[in-house]
């Protein structure tokens, strides 16, 4: 393998591992709430602006914002459960409701990020020391292994949770039967709230991820990232979070191998045309859950 | 039998009141629109109202007829608008000859995309987003002979505002009389029908799939004609505009706000939010985006009906008669 | 006589499951054949093979003479065959009248006409009043009875009702029994599937019994009562 090639498929995995995240938790979102939340890159930006905010101003290393990040997102995702959702339940048409509603999220997060940041990119200048840590043949910069680190912990965590702990196994029955979970006596109101808290919190931790890995970015750059959260739950299924985890690493190399090969913008091609060919051949995705109408 | 005649008295009467009730609308729209330029109202905000009028009115046939949600509808007015713009440039066809070649090609874009048809919900909204995109993409990275690569193309001296807004108002007209004629025929029914329980509509002799093609063939046309339209408006045909995944959007807010499965509904809608915008737009201009953003999510958190859906729901008698 | 429909030998598999295990019945115009046994026996699995919604692995199903064995569903109905479901399956956000209007989309007679045997029909089922209203602001059941209604519409030879009686007040039920015999009456073949036995005693000319997928007896309503298999199965000692 030439040395372009290794360099593909170790950037593919460390973006996988974001794209990974990306899909975990709009898959959680979708399976237990039921919620597409078309606002997902919206947020995650926002996660990266929080990065660039405390290492602008405060001079906070971004592996500092992380923390910091995960928790306010995660408290405001709180605050906003209880403002938006209550009444879409109440509606006709729930899903289209839902989706609709966090359009105009999206809509008003980026409008807002605009107002307060300006249409510039940005990007945070932070490095490590060393710089760059060869693997084999090539030099893959150290701020994008840190990344991967991350990611893979986050994951663990998230993996341990929804396996190991009483709250986590909830979560993941409540995916598969709201009605059921809620007569075995699990307050659902508390249950979805935090789940739609913990999308914002693994959001703002993304967010600052991608400020590491990703060269720059910008109060619309949120539109691609939804985009591929998309694709990489529909590729793991929705509403199977293990499977968006899997689905975002293949997703993420074969992006990258195709930037390898092609030009840029026949590579995003590549990455749209996947889902629309997954959808149409293997509705389920690779691993999961009804689709047809 | 005498409550028999009775009931296809009132069937009758009913059916008298709608007619009537749409006429009514047909005139009134015909009228205003057509007495912009004489009153020397702004032409440029009633062209896009009546742009606005007409894509949410289409987008209604897909989502409150046949319950489809395409958010890449933009791929068709996108597709209009390109290729009414190199059939004009670079192929030298009159604009009048090539506008209906628009709303061809949406109709045969609307046939490429057809396999999802059979998907749900939020999985078709996905994969037409893709869909889009991929269009947007592709067109950008055709040979620049061909689509002008990222400048655009120009349709020349060919910039008639006052043309491209009368043939505006008959897209307008033609699209709100298709959706008329649809709400009562035999198609609109089927395309309920199939919206509502698409197993039990091919247990009772449905085609569905056939049924759901004609839908949304029917609900391209349109969106491809007013990009056609709107070139021809601007003069000016490129990626960034054609294919802006704003124009999907205001589309959907526009027709959400009036409310979908009526005739009204997307009608009052994009020309209450043409309004809104215009206002806000001039008093607001740095927070117009937010507050779009705010606006549909107030929309669906305390209007999920839209206004005509609201009123109705109140006075669902009145169903037979509002068109 | 003839049968306006006749089932051999069918029989349909889930993976590993036989819902269906060579099962085979006829009914003949007028003759209502009604169709009892445990949750889980095959009864609504035999419904759905017969009208097209499940192709079966093997066997034929032969309506009015024609073989609609896997036929897409929308071309089974068009062989003259309806039915109702066991949770109504109505067109939630249509009205009435619409509702009733959908098996006969593709007829060449004038809308007028057609909502006027709509509306005769509608009356029959004391639903006229209701015509305009969407069905989803219909009681269950009421949506059972515009069930039947809609199911009337094309005049189909053969009708399928799937526990029509199921949570319906007694009232309710006298008023479908009297329509269910009219249908019978028209020259329908019926076929019943029901829980409530003494409706379908009355009701049923013939019976069939399934168990497991397969029929464990079929005759007259008083050999069925007394067939030891059946009461075994399902009718307890």
């Amino acid at each position: 393998m030439t040395a372009l090639m290794i360099n593909g498929l170790v950037n593919g995995i460390i973006v996988g591992g974001l794209y990974a995240l990306l899909g975990l938790s709009l898959s959680l979102l979708y399976g237990v709430l039921r919620v597409v939340n078309f606002a997902h890159g919206e947020l995650v930006i926002a996660g990266s602006y929080v990065a660039y905010v405390l290492f602008s101003t405060f001079g906070l290393s971004p592996l500092a914002a992380l923390p910091l990040a995960a928790i306010s997102f995660f408290i405001v995702g709180w605050g906003a459960y209880f403002v938006l959702i209550p009444r879409l339940s109440k509606s006709d048409d729930p899903e289209t409701a839902s989706f609709l509603l966090m359009y105009g999220f999206s809509i008003a997060m980026a409008a807002v990020l605009l107002l307060i940041f300006e249409a510039d990119s940005r990007s945070i200048d932070y490095s490590f020391d060393p710089i760059s840590i060869p693997i084999g043949p090539v030099n893959v910069s150290t701020a994008r292994l840190v990344a991967l680190a991350v990611t893979a912990v986050v994951s663990a965590v998230m993996a341990w949770f929804l396996f190991r702990t009483l709250p986590g196994k909830a979560l993941r029955a409540a995916t598969m039967n709201r009605e059921a979970i809620q007569i075995v006596g699990v307050n659902i109101e508390r249950l979805s709230a935090f789940a739609f808290a913990l999308t914002f919190g693994i959001a703002g931790v993304t967010g600052v991820l991608i400020a590491l890995v990703f060269p720059a970015f910008g109060p619309f750059s949120g539109a691609e990232y939804s985009i591929i959260g998309f694709i990489v739950i529909v590729l793991g299924g929705l509403g199977n979070p293990m499977g968006a985890l899997i689905a975002g690493i293949f997703y993420g190399i074969a992006e990258q191998m195709a930037t390898v090969f092609l030009a840029q913008a026949l590579a995003q091609i590549v990455g749209f045309g996947m889902l629309v060919v997954t959808i149409l051949v293997r509705p389920t995705g690779l691993f999961g859950f009804r689709v047809l109408r | 039998m005498l409550s028999h005649t009775r009931s296809q008295q009132d069937r009758e009467h009913g059916d008298k009141i709608f007619w009537r009730l749409a006429a009514t609308l047909g005139v009134i729209v015909t009228t205003y629109f057509a007495l912009v330029p004489y009153f020397g109202l702004n032409i440029a905000f009633h062209f896009y109202m009546m742009m606005w009028i007409t894509m949410a009115t289409a987008f209604n046939i897909s989502s409150g007829f046949s319950g489809y949600m395409p958010f890449g509808y933009v791929a068709f007015y996108g597709i209009g608008a390109f290729t009414t713009a190199i059939l004009v440039k670079k192929l030298g066809w009159s604009v009048i000859a090539a506008v209906p070649m628009a709303g061809v090609a949406g109709v045969i874009l609307s046939l490429l995309f057809a396999p999802t048809l059979r998907l749900s919900g939020i999985y078709f909204a996905i994969v037409s987003l893709a869909l889009a995109a991929i269009c947007r993409l592709i067109i950008t990275n055709l040979p620049e002979e061909w689509t002008g690569g990222s400048f655009g193309l120009q349709l020349g001296s060919r910039a008639e505002p006052l043309n491209a807004f009368f043939l505006m108002m008959g897209v307008m007209l033609l699209a709100i009389a298709s959706v008329l004629w649809m709400s009562r025929s035999r198609l609109g029914k089927a395309l309920k029908a199939v919206r509502d329980d698409p197993e039990a509509a091919s247990m009772m002799g449905v085609n569905i799939g056939w049924i759901r093609l004609k839908g949304w063939m029917l609900a391209a046309f349109f969106p491809a004609l007013c990009g056609g339209v709107e070139a021809w408006y601007t003069n000016v045909v490129d990626t960034e505009t054609a294919f802006n995944t704003l124009v999907t959007t205001k589309t959907v807010i526009y027709a959400v706000a009036g409310g979908l499965g009526t005739v009204t509904g997307p009608i009052v809608g994009a020309i209450a939010m043409s309004w809104i915008d215009e206002l806000v737009w001039r008093r607001f201009p740095l927070v117009n985006l937010l507050i779009l953003g705010v606006a549909v999510m107030a929309l669906v958190l305390f209007l999920p009906r839209g206004i005509v859906g609201s009123v109705l729901r109140a006075r669902p008698r009145w169903r037979r008669f509002i068109p | 006589m003839t049968a306006l429909i006749e089932v051999t030998n069918l029989t349909k598999r889930f993976g590993g499951l036989t819902a269906l295990d060579g099962v085979s019945l006829a009914a003949s115009a007028g003759q209502v054949l009604g169709i009892i046994g445990v949750n889980g026996a095959g009864k609504t699995t035999l419904m759905n093979c017969i009208c097209g919604l499940y192709v079966p692995d093997s066997g034929t199903v032969r309506i009015d003479g024609h073989d609609t064995t896997g036929r897409p569903s929308h071309e089974v109905a068009q062989r003259g065959i309806g039915r109702t479901f066991q949770i109504p399956r109505v067109f939630r956000k249509m009205s009435l009248i619409d509702n009733l209007m959908v098996p006969v989309l593709s007829w060449s007679q004038s809308d007028t006409e057609l909502m006027s045997k709509a509306e005769t029909i509608l009356e029959q089922f004391k639903l006229i009043d209701l015509r305009h209203n969407f069905a989803e602001e219909l009681s269950g059941g009421q949506q059972k009875l515009l069930e039947m209604a809609r199911m009337l519409m094309p005049d189909p030879r053969v009708v399928m009702l799937d526990e029509p009686f199921a949570g319906v007040h007694p009232d309710l039920c006298a008023f479908m029994i009297e329509r269910i015999s009219d249908m019978a009456a028209q020259g329908k073949a019926v076929l019943l599937i029901s829980h409530d036995l003494t409706s379908i005693y009355r009701l049923s000319n013939h019976l069939i019994a399934m168990n497991q997928g397969q029929v464990i007896a079929q005759g007259g309503v008083q050999d069925i009562r007394s067939n030891p298999d059946v009461i075994e199965a399902y009718l307890g000692h």
